[in-house]
């Protein structure tokens, strides 16, 4: 008994004594503390995620939209895609993905870090319109910290993405 | 024959009045004097005459325009009348409606010429103002050049003034006063010669360049500011002394790094004429680093 | 006798001329933008003092500021290390306007500690300006050195000189070595405060010098970290979720503004400095970044492309008007404010290269200081006459330098063969 009270009150202390880490923002909904790591895959079946599915289907396999320069409208090629994932988010209630945004070297990196939400957030609309919730979605960017500083302007297409990635994996 | 005294016994003697009659050298001594009191007085008039040219030449240009305006007005009128005399009335329906439209078209007519006409009269008056206006600068530009010609003659008075003194201090040692008077005329004739705002001009411009040229506005922030300085020139153009601030833009690197331009500008272009180097020899510097010519 | 009436009358004349004093009058408008020639010379030494001179810290100092041009004082034989018996004409002839004399002594034969007399010569008034002595021990010899840069640059420009300042930027060692450091302002004395294996961005130096607030991916999302440097302390002031980023001090110190995400898009919020009452600033539907405080502490400048694309407007805290401020170009991010709020530095893409401009926010003039391709990241050094920006060298690795805001100067600063970004400068120490 004492000592879990013992343990109970040191992981109190512990959380307590943790910085000032933020928990709502006034005036916002859904926000919500975000984690260190990712949640366990345990206590998911692997079958009710259709992790096979996944992995094997062409267009599922298919993770990156891409788009044009300062730019973060879909275009129409990636409709299939897109529609393939909103399917598959869908069938399984249960799948979570993570949308990760890109952008490449030019600019400033705070403004490729906003692009690459936007390009995000682009893919999340788009698979909101195909009745996908906002609750199997989560958008992050990541800027230009993982493009390639060395490409010739123009041929930085590569850079210029948003990443489907799914947190079971 | 007599040193030079001092002292108002002579005319306490008043011996003056008799010797008057009798000197010769006296008599030619009041005809010199007189023929400078002559000069003198000429050359107050010659001022005076000048103002009013002026006056004169106002009244005169005013009355040019507005005659113009009424000869005019007298042309158009006699053709209206001749055209409404020209519709003869043949008293048939067909008719009145022609005689109807006919009557309209002429009210809008005469609607559109009274238009043109209050537009012309606008156009008019707003002709004389210009011209009003365009008077007014010559006039003020008028103005303008009879004052500088008033300061010009002013200095030349000054200067003639005081060459004669001089001169004349001069005289008094050697007794050859007859000639002095005459000397001291012709060199004032030289002088008028040389002072040609031409070339006063031509070297103000180029000292402006030299000193502008070194002018580090950098020191001197963003906003507007001015400084002046007085100085001093040497006839080989370097400064005598240093440069006088008389106005400080508040702002220390700013008046520090226009005084070096000054120091950095020498030797400042000089005109060779001495007369001229004489008008440029004492200067006030405005400066305006940042631009931004006052409005 | 006649000669008394003439003397008299014409006495009688010079005594009503009055003596006339009419100057001509000379305006001079305008100037011309030029560099002071000044000579360090190389100071007496009888300590020993290895490495970087003082005639050769100073000279380069006063050399990034596009103002003052050293010349070279190299082979001159018999340097004068003191004020007295000074050459004017030589100095005249080698077109100096002002010298900078002096000698390194140590005190009390004891060599750890040194005293640096000096002074700064008037070529043109052929005097003395001041003479001063520092003390202190023989590691601070750059110090001083730059002590003596900050006091002429002071005197002849009548800014806050820099010299004495640090900078802190990100150093890539490679794609899983970061590190973010603080150096001297020419990259002298660098050393680490952060070492991760994930991207750091965005470090932002507190007005008030104590703290520095970065964003780091370590939690593999970009969350803002605020770090205390005297203890070495951090607390996270943002993870919130989605992006937290762009964080940027209010000019008190105690709020700063960031931009979060929210599963949407980036918009710009106000937090305390620690980490509570947060509120947002502005809602819309586009992309808001890059917040930069005024030093008025009322107006935000941010980046936003509302307009189709990315300019900078500024949103006054206290009624939400926003303005727009950029208008020449098509793609206008970063600003950053100067101490006195009268110029703002951004980056402009013009003719498709990134270039570092900065806008008089009163007559509106854009002037661009750099050349591009790929410059970015400018940020004012405390008396708004310097900018540190970063480019790439040889077209691949990104460096950082300093450009002078008139544009003459664009010096850069080495620390290290690795790619360095992201700088932030501290404020000037009274």
């Amino acid at each position: 008994m004492k000592k879990s009270l013992l343990l109970l009150s040191l992981a109190g202390l512990f959380v307590a004594g943790c910085s000032t880490t933020p928990m709502d923002a006034p005036g916002d909904p859904s926000s919500n503390y975000y984690g260190q790591d990712d949640p366990s895959t345990d206590s998911v079946s692997s079958e009710s995620l259709g992790l096979d599915e996944l992995r094997s289907n062409v267009l599922l396999t298919q993770r990156s939209v891409f788009f044009d320069f300062n730019k973060y409208d879909i275009k129409p090629e990636y409709s299939d895609l897109i529609g393939a994932h909103a399917q598959y988010l869908n069938d399984h209630s249960a799948a979570r993905m993570i949308l990760k945004g890109h952008a490449d070297y030019r600019g400033s990196h705070e403004y490729n870090l906003a692009l690459g939400q936007k390009r995000s957030v682009a893919v999340k609309e788009a698979l909101n319109s195909l009745g996908v919730s906002d609750s199997q979605i989560e958008t992050i960017s990541y800027g230009e910290e993982y493009a390639n500083q060395e490409c010739q302007a123009e041929a930085c297409g590569q850079d210029r993405r948003a990443d489907i990635t799914y947190e079971v994996e | 024959m007599n040193t030079p005294q001092f002292n108002f016994d002579f005319i306490r003697n008043s011996n003056i009045w008799t010797t008057l009659e009798n000197d010769h050298n006296l008599q030619a001594n009041l005809f010199s004097f007189l023929i400078h009191f002559l000069l003198f007085i000429f050359m107050i008039f010659s001022i005076q005459w000048q103002t009013k040219i002026l006056n004169y030449a106002e009244v005169e240009l005013w009355d040019a325009v507005p005659t113009q305006i009424k000869n005019k007005q007298i042309k158009k009128e006699p053709k209206k009348i001749k055209k409404i005399k020209a519709a003869p009335p043949k008293i048939t329906k067909e008719q009145l409606k022609i005689n109807e439209e006919a009557e309209i078209k002429l009210k809008k007519k005469k609607a559109a010429e009274k238009k043109a006409l209050a537009k012309k009269k606008k156009l008019q008056e707003i002709k004389k103002l210009q011209a009003k206006l365009l008077k007014q600068e010559e006039i003020e530009r008028l103005q303008d050049k009879v004052l500088e010609q008033e300061k010009l003659d002013q200095i030349k008075d000054k200067l003639l003034e005081q060459e004669k003194v001089d001169k004349l201090q001069d005289s008094i040692r050697d007794e050859e006063l007859v000639k002095k008077p005459r000397l001291a005329i012709e060199a004032d004739k030289e002088l008028l010669a040389g002072i040609n705002s031409g070339e006063l001009d031509r070297f103000k411009a180029l000292i402006q360049q030299k000193i502008q040229q070194n002018v580090n506005n950098q020191l001197c922030g963003l906003d507007r500011v001015e400084l002046e300085f007085e100085i001093s020139l040497m006839p080989t153009g370097d400064l005598l002394g240093e440069p006088k601030m008389t106005q400080s833009s508040k702002i220390a690197s700013c008046d520090a790094a226009v005084e070096r331009a000054i120091l950095q500008s020498q030797p400042l272009p000089i005109p060779k004429d001495n007369k001229l180097f004489k008008r440029l020899k004492d200067l006030k510097l405005k400066f305006h680093p940042n631009g931004h010519y006052d409005l | 006798m006649i000669f008394r009436i003439y003397f008299l009358l014409f006495g009688i004349l010079l005594l009503i001329s009055t003596p006339i004093y009419s100057l001509e009058v000379i305006e001079i408008l305008g100037g011309k933008a030029s560099e002071i020639p000044i000579a360090i010379v190389p100071f007496e030494d009888s300590v020993g003092i290895s490495g970087q001179k003082a005639h050769q810290i100073i000279s380069k100092d006063l050399d990034r500021t596009g103002l003052f041009r050293p010349l070279n004082t190299r082979g001159i034989s018999k340097p004068p290390s003191s004020d007295i018996n000074i050459n004017y004409t030589k100095w005249s002839a080698m077109d100096a306007q002002f010298i900078v004399v002096g000698k390194v002594e140590s005190e009390n034969r004891n060599k750890r500690s040194i005293e640096i007399t000096w002074s700064l010569i008037d070529i043109f008034k052929e005097k003395t300006v001041v003479t001063m002595k520092y003390m202190g021990k023989k590691k601070q010899y750059r110090a001083i050195a730059h002590k003596v840069s900050d006091y002429v640059y002071e005197h002849l420009t009548g800014s806050k000189g820099v010299f004495h300042t640090k900078i802190a930027y990100v150093k890539k060692i490679n794609d899983k070595k970061y590190s973010l450091n603080i150096s001297d302002f020419d990259g002298f004395n660098s050393k680490a405060i952060l070492n991760t294996t994930q991207p750091i961005i965005s470090p932002r130096w507190s007005p008030d010098g104590k703290k520095i607030a970065y964003v780091s991916f370590e939690k593999k999302k970009p969350v803002i970290y605020v770090q205390n440097l005297k203890t070495g302390k951090r607390t996270l002031l943002a993870n919130f979720k989605g992006n937290n980023s762009a964080p940027a001090w209010s000019p008190d110190s105690k709020k700063l503004a960031i931009v979060l995400t929210y599963n949407k898009n980036s918009q710009i919020y106000i937090i305390n400095s620690d980490g509570s009452g947060i509120k947002q600033l502005m809602r819309s539907n586009s992309i808001n970044t890059e917040p930069s405080w005024a030093p008025n502490g009322e107006d935000i400048y941010f980046s936003s492309n509302r307009g189709g694309s990315p300019q900078i407007y500024k949103i006054n805290i206290t009624n939400d008007d926003i303005t727009r401020i950029t208008f020449e170009g098509k793609y206008n991010l970063s600003p950053s404010l100067s101490y006195d709020g009268k110029l703002l530095l951004f980056l402009t893409q013009d003719q498709g290269k990134f270039k570092v401009a900065i806008q008089n926010l009163i007559s509106n003039q854009v002037l661009r200081l750099t050349k591009g391709p790929s410059d970015e990241s400018p940020i004012f050094a405390p008396n708004g006459h310097l900018v540190l920006f970063t480019y790439k060298d040889y077209g691949k690795t990104t460096k950082i330098g300093t450009v002078s805001i008139n544009g003459l100067k664009r010096v850069p600063i080495k620390v290290g063969n690795v790619i360095i970004q992201e700088p932030t400068w501290g404020p000037v120490i009274d």
